[in-house]
């Protein structure tokens, strides 16, 4: 099998900018959490954790985002990649929670 | 919470992912002995941690690869079919096998590291011009690969740069720095994956997890701009000889001895 890459290059910098500004919410989220956690400990935790579940959500919100893009673009193929990246993911996170 | 202990996770987390960035490796390789031997923390405990470190470390370094079309997407989609399912059945192997073949594991998985590093990477006789298109050749040895990478970074909290970059470079020839940028595109989403699963047994705690997540961003940021001034040839030579102490280590809390972090 052969996999030719030219990339149309316009993917990317969105992909780029979500995980960049993903990346900084998520990182405040986590600060303000274990700021509060100084003076009230288990709200502020809830609030870092909170943080570290959009931190976990950010790499799956890329493979979503790369999901929705290849099929409006028509790449089927691709688009059917994505889903089951999606799906393997998901499968990973309900077998991990028994 | 008082403090000192969540400083001393974040500063280990932005030493180890800035000398991660500087070396093209994912922090959780120096991360979870860290955290074991010196911080007293239970493995599963320290996987959990790391995995959330490889997450940060991906995402904060990932804008400038796909800015300048170094990250291969449509690659890196393909492949992570065979890194999420390597990364789901090691979430599944990960509650059956005992703490001490994990440390073994790890101990091996340093060691191959350090070889990995000594040996250097070289770029394969291809075609040069990257707009003429490389192509992927030897695919099914790639998803191999990854596939195992995928397993050994759900088992051990690391983004498992170990297996990836060989099957980038020789079984897929792509070009360094393509190979680079996809493999770091790739570690997110393989572990978050097993951070997912992980997160929902329980076994990534916040107070830990926390200040580990921050110290890894920053790392990941500042190892970045340093890496474009920096001749690597020396600290690689230091890096063998850690990844040695640290498998040494790592084999001997396999059986039980803990010689350094007496105290907890």
């Amino acid at each position: 099998m052969k996999t030719h890459i030219t990339s149309p290059h316009r993917l990317e910098p969105a992909l780029g900018a979500l995980l960049y500004y993903g990346t900084i919410v998520a990182s405040a989220v986590i600060a303000l959490g274990l700021a509060l956690a100084v003076g009230l400990d288990a709200a502020g935790m809830r609030v870092a954790a909170f943080g570290l579940v959009l931190f976990i959500l950010l790499p799956v919100v890329r493979v979503g985002a790369m999901l929705i893009f290849f099929l409006r673009a028509g790449e089927y193929r691709f688009g059917a990649i994505a889903a089951l990246v999606m799906s393997i993911i998901l499968l990973s996170f309900f077998l991990g929670a028994r | 919470m008082h403090g000192g202990f969540e400083l001393w996770l974040f500063a280990v987390a932005l030493g180890t992912s800035m000398l991660g960035g500087l070396l093209g490796m994912a922090s959780g390789i120096f991360i979870v002995p860290i955290l074991t031997m010196f911080g007293r923390i239970d493995l599963h405990t320290a996987i959990g941690a790391s995995l959330i470190s490889v997450i940060a470390c991906s995402c904060a370094g990932a804008a400038p690869f796909l800015k300048n079309g170094l990250t291969n997407i449509r690659l890196a989609i393909l492949l992570e079919t065979a890194t999420t399912l390597g990364a789901l059945c090691g979430v599944f192997l990960a509650g059956f096998i005992p703490t001490r073949y994990l440390f073994l594991i790890f101990a091996l998985v340093l060691l191959l590291s350090a070889q990995q590093m000594v040996a250097r990477r070289k770029e394969l006789p291809r075609a040069s011009d990257r707009d003429i298109g490389y192509s992927a050749e030897r695919m099914p040895l790639g998803m191999t690969l990854m596939y195992g990478a995928g397993l050994i970074s759900a088992l051990l909290g690391i983004g498992s740069g170990v297996l990836k970059i060989p099957a980038m470079d020789t079984a897929l020839r792509l070009p360094i720095k393509v190979s680079s940028a996809t493999s770091n595109f790739m570690i997110g989403v393989t572990a978050a994956a097993s951070a997912g699963a992980y997160f929902a047994r329980g076994d990534i705690l916040t107070p830990v997890a926390a200040p580990i997540a921050l110290g890894s961003v920053l790392g990941a940021v500042v190892g970045a701009r340093i890496l474009m001034k920096l001749h690597s040839d020396k600290l690689r030579m230091m890096f063998v000889c850690i990844l040695m102490i640290l498998s040494a280590q790592m084999m001997l809390a396999a059986f039980g001895i803990n010689l350094i972090g007496q105290t907890p």
